[in-house]
C-alpha cells in the first residue's frame, strides 16, 4: 500500500525529469554542442549521486512550510503537483517544480486548516527572486571572463569549442548534481515523515532510509530525463535567446552554482560562523534561475536577441503554476478524503514539524531497493557501453566511406 | 575524451593544412606563370604538376574537414558557415588550377610587350589570394583581426580589375598587329587569371560577416 501511495511522488518526479532536466542541459543541447543522449545520460547519473549525496538540506525547509502528516495526504499533494507540472510540460512551457509543490503543500494548509509559516514562505517566495537575480549576476561575470580569456589567449576556434563541450559536460554533470541536491525535496519531501526503511548496507556506503527514499525518487526524475526531457530541452536551447556555446556554458554553470548555493548547508554553516547571513536551504526554481543566466547574458549583449513573447508565457505560467497546483490539491483532498475515505491530514495547531509515529521498517521494502539499485547499476554499465559501441560504429563507418570515396576518385 | 582530444587536433592540423594547400597553390601558380612567360617549358610543366597535387590534396582535405565537423558535430553553430568559406577557398586553388591548364594546353601567345602587364595582373590577383589566407587563419585564432586584414584583399581585387581593364584596352587599341582570334584569347586568358582575385574578394565578404557574427 504504502508504495501506492508512493507512486505519485514517482510521477512527479518523472516530470520534474521531463522538465527540469531540460534547465541543466537545454542550452548545451539546444547549441548543438552536447548530444541529447550524452545529456540524458549524464545528468541521470548526476541528480542520482546529488539527491541521495546532498538531498537533505532542502527537503527540511518544504517541511516546516506544511508537514503532511498522513500518507494519503502526501499522495494527493504529490499527485497534484506532478499533474500541474505534467500538463505544462505537454505543451512545453519549462514550468518549476518548486512552485508546483509550494502550491500543492499551501492547498493541504488550506484544506486542512493548518497555518502557513509566514517565515518559510517569504524565505521560498524570496529565492523565486534572488534566484534569477543571482543567476543573471553570475551569468554577466561569467560571461565576460569566458569572453576576456577568449580573446587574449588567441585559442584556435575547434580547440575553445572542444573546451566548451568538455566544460558543458562537466558543469552540465555538477548542475544536475545540485539540481537533484535541491529538488528531490520537491519530489519526495513531503513522503519523509511517512516512510521507514532498514538502513542499506552497500558495503561502500550505507544508505539511511531518507536516502533510499530519495534514491526512489532520483530514479523517477531519471526515468523523467531518458523518456520525456527531449522536446524542452530543444525549446529551452533555442526559444528564448540564441544561444552560443559559450552562453551555453554560462548558463549551465550560473544555474549549478545558483542551485547549489542554496543546497549546500556546509556554505551555510561556514557564512554562519563567519558572522554572515546564513544562505537558506530552499529549493529554487532551477527554470527560473536559468531564465535569469539567459536573461542578463542578453541584456549584457544588448537585448536585441531576446525572445520576450516566450518570456511572457513561461512568467504567466510561474503565477499559474502553484495557483494550480494549490486549487487542484484543495479539491483532490476533498475528494480522496470524502469519497474514498482516505486520512489526509489533520491540523496541527502550528508551523512546526510533526513528526509521525514511528512505524517499523518494511523488510519487503528495503528488498525492493536493493534490487533497484542493483538494476540501476546493471542499466548504467549497459548504457555506457551501448553508447561506447555506438560511436565507435560511427566512426569506422565514416572512415571507411572516406577510403571508398578515394578509391573510387583515384 | 581523449579520443575527442585527437579529433580536435586532427581537425586543427587538416584546417591549418588546407590553407597551407591553398597558400602554396598561389605561389606555385605566380612562379609557374613567370616561368610560362620566361619560355622555360620544363620548369613550367612542373609547377603544373604540383598546382595539381595541391588541388587534388585540397580537396581530400576539405571533404575530410567537412565529414568530420558533421560526424563529431564540431563547432555546431557555425558548420555551415565554415565549410561555405572552406568551398570559397577551394574554389580559388580551383581556379588556379584550371588557369595554369590552360596555359599548358592552349599556349597562348603572349606578346613581350604584354609581359610585365601580365606579370602585375597576375601579381595584383595571388597578393588579394594570399592576403586572404591570414585573414581566413584570424577567424579561427582572432576574430577581431580579420577585418583588417582583409583591407589588402579589397585592395588587390580592385588593383587588379584595374589593371585588368587597362591591359584589355591597350590589347583592343594599341595591338593592332594582333589579328581579333588572338586579342580574345589573351583577354579570356587575362580574364581568368583575374578570377583569382574575385574569388578572393567573394571569400572575403563571408568572412568578414563571419568574423562579426562570431564576435557578437
Amino acid at each position: 500500500m504504502i508504495i501506492l501511495f508512493l507512486s505519485s511522488g514517482l510521477l512527479l518526479g518523472w516530470s520534474l525529469g521531463a522538465n527540469d532536466a531540460a534547465n541543466v542541459f537545454g542550452s548545451a543541447v539546444g547549441s548543438k554542442m552536447v548530444s541529447f543522449r550524452q545529456a540524458a545520460i549524464i545528468s541521470s547519473i548526476f541528480v542520482i549521486i546529488g539527491s541521495v549525496v546532498q538531498g537533505t538540506g532542502a527537503s527540511d525547509t518544504l517541511g516546516r512550510l506544511g508537514a503532511v502528516n498522513a500518507i494519503g495526504g502526501s499522495f494527493t499533494v504529490a499527485l497534484a503537483a506532478a499533474i500541474v507540472v505534467f500538463m505544462m510540460t505537454k505543451f512545453a512551457l519549462p514550468v518549476s517544480t518548486t512552485q508546483a509543490i509550494v502550491g500543492a503543500i499551501i492547498g493541504w494548509n488550506l484544506f486542512t486548516g493548518n497555518p502557513t509559516d509566514a517565515t518559510t514562505l517569504t524565505n521560498i517566495l524570496s529565492t523565486w527572486v534572488s534566484g534569477p537575480v543571482l543567476g543573471a549576476v553570475f551569468a554577466v561575470i561569467l560571461y565576460i571572463l569566458l569572453k576576456t580569456v577568449k580573446r587574449k589567449s588567441a585559442i584556435h576556434l575547434v580547440r575553445f569549442e572542444s573546451y566548451i563541450r568538455t566544460g558543458l559536460i562537466i558543469v552540465g554533470a555538477f548542475g544536475a548534481y545540485s539540481l537533484g541536491a535541491n529538488n528531490i525535496a520537491n519530489v519526495m519531501g513531503v513522503f519523509v515523515p511517512a516512510f521507514n526503511l532498514h538502513p542499506l548496507d552497500l558495503k561502500l556506503l550505507t544508505l539511511s532510509s531518507q536516502q533510499q527514499l530519495f534514491l526512489l525518487g532520483s530514479l523517477a526524475i531519471a526515468a523523467g530525463i531518458i523518456t520525456y526531457s527531449r522536446r524542452v530541452m530543444e525549446q529551452v536551447g533555442n526559444n528564448i535567446m540564441e544561444l552560443s556555446s559559450e552562453s551555453a556554458l554560462v548558463v549551465v554553470l550560473s544555474q549549478a552554482l545558483v542551485l547549489f548555493i542554496f543546497s549546500s548547508s556546509g556554505l551555510s554553516a561556514f557564512l554562519r560562523n563567519a558572522g554572515l547571513p546564513a544562505i537558506p536551504m530552499v529549493p529554487v526554481s532551477s527554470t527560473q534561475v536559468m531564465i535569469g543566466s539567459i536573461i542578463g547574458i542578453g541584456l549584457y549583449s544588448g537585448a536585441r536577441n531576446i525572445n520576450f513573447r516566450i518570456l511572457g508565457e513561461i512568467a504567466a505560467g510561474w503565477i499559474l503554476t502553484p495557483l494550480i497546483a494549490g486549487i487542484l490539491t484543495f479539491f483532490s483532498l476533498f475528494f480522496v478524503k470524502n469519497i474514498f475515505g482516505i486520512h489526509v491530514g489533520s491540523k496541527t495547531g502550528g508551523a512546526v514539524p510533526v513528526e509521525l509515529p514511528a512505524t517499523s521498517p518494511d523488510p519487503r521494502v528495503s528488498e525492493i531497493m536493493q534490487y533497484l539499485i542493483l538494476c540501476l547499476i546493471f542499466v548504467g554499465l549497459i548504457t555506457a557501453l551501448i553508447y561506447y559501441l555506438l560511436d565507435r560504429k560511427k566512426r569506422i563507418e565514416l572512415k571507411k566511406s572516406e577510403e571508398k570515396f578515394w578509391k573510387n576518385m583515384k | 575524451m581523449a579520443l575527442f582530444t585527437r579529433t580536435t587536433k586532427d581537425l586543427i592540423l587538416k584546417i591549418d593544412e588546407f590553407f597551407d594547400n591553398i597558400d602554396l597553390g598561389l605561389l606555385v601558380f605566380r612562379e609557374g606563370i613567370k616561368t610560362y612567360l620566361a619560355g622555360d617549358k620544363e620548369s613550367f610543366d612542373r609547377h603544373v604538376q604540383k598546382v595539381e597535387l595541391l588541388e587534388n590534396n585540397a580537396d581530400r582535405l576539405q571533404r575530410s574537414i567537412e565529414n568530420e565537423m558533421v560526424t563529431h558535430s564540431i563547432l555546431p553553430r557555425h558548420r555551415g558557415e565554415v565549410s561555405s568559406m572552406i568551398d570559397l577557398l577551394d574554389e580559388i586553388i580551383d581556379t588556379i588550377k584550371s588557369s595554369i591548364t590552360e596555359f599548358s594546353i592552349e599556349s597562348p601567345d603572349i606578346p613581350a610587350s604584354l609581359h610585365d602587364r601580365c606579370i602585375s595582373i597576375m601579381e595584383a590577383s595571388v597578393s588579394a589570394g594570399e592576403e586572404l589566407i591570414p585573414a581566413a587563419r584570424a577567424y579561427f585564432k582572432a576574430p577581431h583581426t580579420v577585418r583588417e586584414k582583409l583591407l589588402k584583399v579589397y585592395y588587390f581585387e580592385s588593383e587588379t580589375d584595374t589593371l585588368i581593364k587597362d591591359t584589355i584596352k591597350f590589347i583592343f587599341h594599341d595591338m593592332n598587329e594582333l589579328d581579333l582570334a588572338k586579342k580574345a584569347h589573351l583577354r579570356y586568358i587575362i580574364h581568368h587569371i583575374g578570377n583569382i582575385s574575385d574569388n578572393a574578394q567573394k571569400a572575403a565578404d563571408m568572412l568578414s560577416t563571419m568574423a562579426i557574427k562570431i564576435m557578437m
